[in-house]
């Protein structure tokens, strides 16, 4: 067994596969930085490569259309142990036997495959439900968020044609990263010295705008009066909206 | 009952004015609260410049805490009504706070809330203010500056009013993404008796227009592509369940024909809460009938999805759904002569009707069989509950008794144990006492 080592990123690990099917020596694992190669395992160590990276996801693209280049991408964002596994697995299907079988859910490592690529998309989804923005002194439109997985680019599209004459920042607390919206582009942004609480984000009253407490204290007494108290019911509540958003939810913080 | 006096004093105008914003919010979705229809799907409205989108997928944006989605910033434009329906909290002779909102506040509480992400857009319904004709337009006034002044594209829900000029309804459908009648009581001999002012037919024809009118727009925009819709997502209602003594029997099949014959999009059920403690003609209930309302959207469910006909969940001879029971399963084994199917070879209906397989693992159970056997561990994996499916089904290495070899009252009696496990709230409450 041969150990491809890679740093991590996306890019990284298409070099990994690249490097795979270039030296042509199986079986093989692609194994992320922070897992340590068993004692008589031989790893090799991945040196990222944007034209290699680039030449294997077009390989994908020609060989299973440009929806499978971005499920692996889903796959990959999901962190999961075995993800680079079941992906190496079905890339060998795709370039060896010339065979697509993601769509073949009666082999187990599609099944898991798929199921990887749902939770992913889940967290997509629950960002576009429980991002909260605020509005600063400035004017600008602020969000922090903490997904599970590191799926905020995937998010951008959705809210730049949403609030496209609105400028604002998304921000994510947990890997220290975020997009600022111009009304024009998007660009990827970092902050060393945030003005804002580090963990969730809260902006200090001087921070807001002027009328933003006024809003915030509409929203919160709508959530409260909205509720039909003879239905309380705070288990099926916290099953649909999870604690680990609440720090970032207006009606909850 | 029709003679008691106003006992609602006439608030000053200065004081009435001087009411604010929050006010007016919180009282105004207090009396929202009981409309349960949340669904903001089946609309796709492209930013076009301006503010928003409305996603064909639909968005919940928070749980209250009864647990319900909250998507749209539901809120009544007045509570004043002149109208006096013995279910209805805002009826003309209870004494409660009454606000009204000016077209120009309610927008911009809708362009505030949803700049912040808090909503999908605006669901607006409304008492009667001075005759229907005036609130209508009043309505109208909101959403329609919400789309033209504003450029608001966010997802909106209208109450059309009962009796308001067909001008005035088929004006408010250019600027909706849903609109909606409530019929509120399921057979119109008990909304004549607790709603003496209405009737079926005052219900059903702004149903109808809005129906009409959307056939009328369908072949102008094939068409031309950026002609005007006519309330896209399509029209829903609700019935409140409990109040009347109408049976799931009536009840289903209203809904049913509302969905053949009016096309509607949904039909919603909502347990009756006793809030008019002092009307005679209201059952004294201590809490509203959830777990019927459950059962009956279980049942909406099978029509809607499962592909079952009304007269295959309840009929004369069962008028009410076991309450026990969910009423799939209760079909299951009702018709023991059906199963088990075979999974390598039913079709999509059949495989539909297998308690434990729902509509996306009934596809994908079907794609996989183009690749070779599906095995019980498989069909695991794709979501099939198990547990109770494998009394139905049979499939390769799946061995056990199935569904026929037992008796009837016997197999009822295995699944009740487990249902009553299920986390319904009044199944909690009844193992906590
Ligand atoms: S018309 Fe509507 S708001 Fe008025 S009392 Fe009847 S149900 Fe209530």
């Amino acid at each position: 067994m041969i150990n491809y080592q890679y740093d991590g990123t996306f890019p990284g690990f298409l070099s990994a596969v690249f490097e795979v099917w270039d030296r042509d020596r199986f079986p093989a694992r692609i194994v992320p930085p922070e897992v340590a190669p068993g004692l008589f395992e031989e790893t090799l160590e991945v040196k990222t490569a944007d034209d290699h990276a680039d030449r294997v996801w077009k390989g994908i693209a020609k060989a299973g259309g440009k929806q499978l280049c971005q499920r692996f991408m889903h796959v990959f964002l999901s962190r999961a142990p075995e993800a680079e596994d079941l992906m190496l697995f079905i890339l060998k299907q795709l370039f060896d036997s010339k065979k697509n079988i993601a769509g073949d859910l009666s082999v187990e490592a599609v099944l898991k495959f798929t199921q990887l690529e749902r939770k992913v998309l889940r967290e997509v989804h629950r960002l576009y439900m429980f991002l909260r923005f605020e509005q600063t002194a400035d004017g600008i439109w602020f969000a922090p968020v903490s997904p599970k997985y590191d799926v905020l680019p995937m998010t951008l599209n959705h809210f730049k044609s949403r609030f496209s004459d609105q400028a604002w920042l998304i921000y994510d607390t947990v890997r220290k990263y975020g997009y600022y919206y111009d009304i024009k582009v998007v660009e990827e942004i970092t902050i060393d010295n945030p003005a804002f609480e580090k963990e969730t984000g809260s902006l200090p009253t001087e921070a807001q705008s002027e009328d933003e407490q006024q809003w915030q204290e509409m929203w919160r007494s709508y959530f409260k009066h909205i509720a039909i108290r003879e239905r309380a019911n705070p288990r099926l509540q916290r099953q649909f909206m999870p604690k680990r958003f609440w720090k970032h939810l207006t009606e909850k913080r | 009952m029709h003679s008691a006096p106003f006992t609602q004093p006439l608030a000053p105008r200065l004081l009435f004015t001087a009411m604010d914003k929050l006010e007016k919010l919180k009282i105004l979705a207090s009396a929202a609260k009981y409309d349960v229809s949340c669904a903001t799907s089946g609309s796709q409205r492209e930013n076009t410049g301006g503010l928003g989108s409305a996603v064909s997928a639909g968005i919940c944006h928070s749980f209250a805490d009864d647990g319900r989605c909250i998507s749209l910033l539901k809120v009544l434009f007045t509570n004043h009504c002149i109208y006096d329906c013995a279910y209805c909290a805002n009826r003309r002779n209870n004494d409660i706070p009454r606000a009204a909102f000016t077209p120009e506040e309610l927008v911009d509480i809708t362009i505030n809330f949803y700049r912040r992400n808090y909503i999908e857009g605006l669901f607006l319904s409304s008492g009667v203010m001075r005759n229907p004709d005036y609130t209508m337009a009043r309505l109208t006034k909101v959403i329609k500056d919400l789309r033209l002044v504003h450029r608001f594209n966010g997802y909106i829900h209208l109450k059309a009013i009962p009796g308001a000029d067909d001008a005035l309804i088929r004006e408010a459908g250019l600027y909706a993404d849903r609109m909606s009648v409530n019929i509120e009581i399921p057979s119109e001999e008990n909304l004549k008796y607790l709603a003496p002012e209405k009737d079926y037919g005052s219900v059903l024809h702004p149903m109808h227009l809005i129906n009409e009118t959307q056939q009328e727009y369908l072949p102008v925009r094939r068409y031309s592509k950026p002609a005007p819709k006519f309330v896209p997502a399509g029209q829903s209602t609700q019935l409140i369940i409990g109040a009347t003594p109408d049976s799931d029997n009536q009840v289903l099949r209203l809904a049913s024909n509302l969905y053949n014959e009016n096309r509607l999009k949904r039909v919603y059920y909502s347990g009756y809460i006793h809030t008019n403690t002092s009307d005679s003609r209201l059952p004294a209930l201590v809490a509203p009938p959830l777990k019927r309302e459950n059962r009956l959207y279980q049942a909406d469910w099978l029509m809607r999805f499962y592909e079952f006909k009304v007269d295959e969940i309840v009929d004369d001879a069962h008028p009410d759904l076991d309450l026990e029971l969910d009423p799939k399963l209760a079909y299951a084994l009702r018709h023991p002569e059906l199963f088990p199917v075979d999974i390598q070879q039913a079709d999509l209906h059949t495989l539909l009707r297998v308690p434990g397989i729902g509509p996306k693992s009934a596809r994908l159970i079907l794609s996989a069989r183009r690749y070779g056997h599906v095995s019980s561990y498989l069909l695991k994996k794709m979501g099939v509950v198990m547990k109770r499916a494998r009394f139905f089904i049979t499939c390769r290495a799946l061995a056990g008794r199935k569904a026929p070899d037992y008796q009837p009252d016997h197999l009822r009696m295995m699944f009740l144990d487990k249902s009553a496990r299920k986390l319904t709230p009044d199944a909690v409450q009844l193992k906590l006492f």
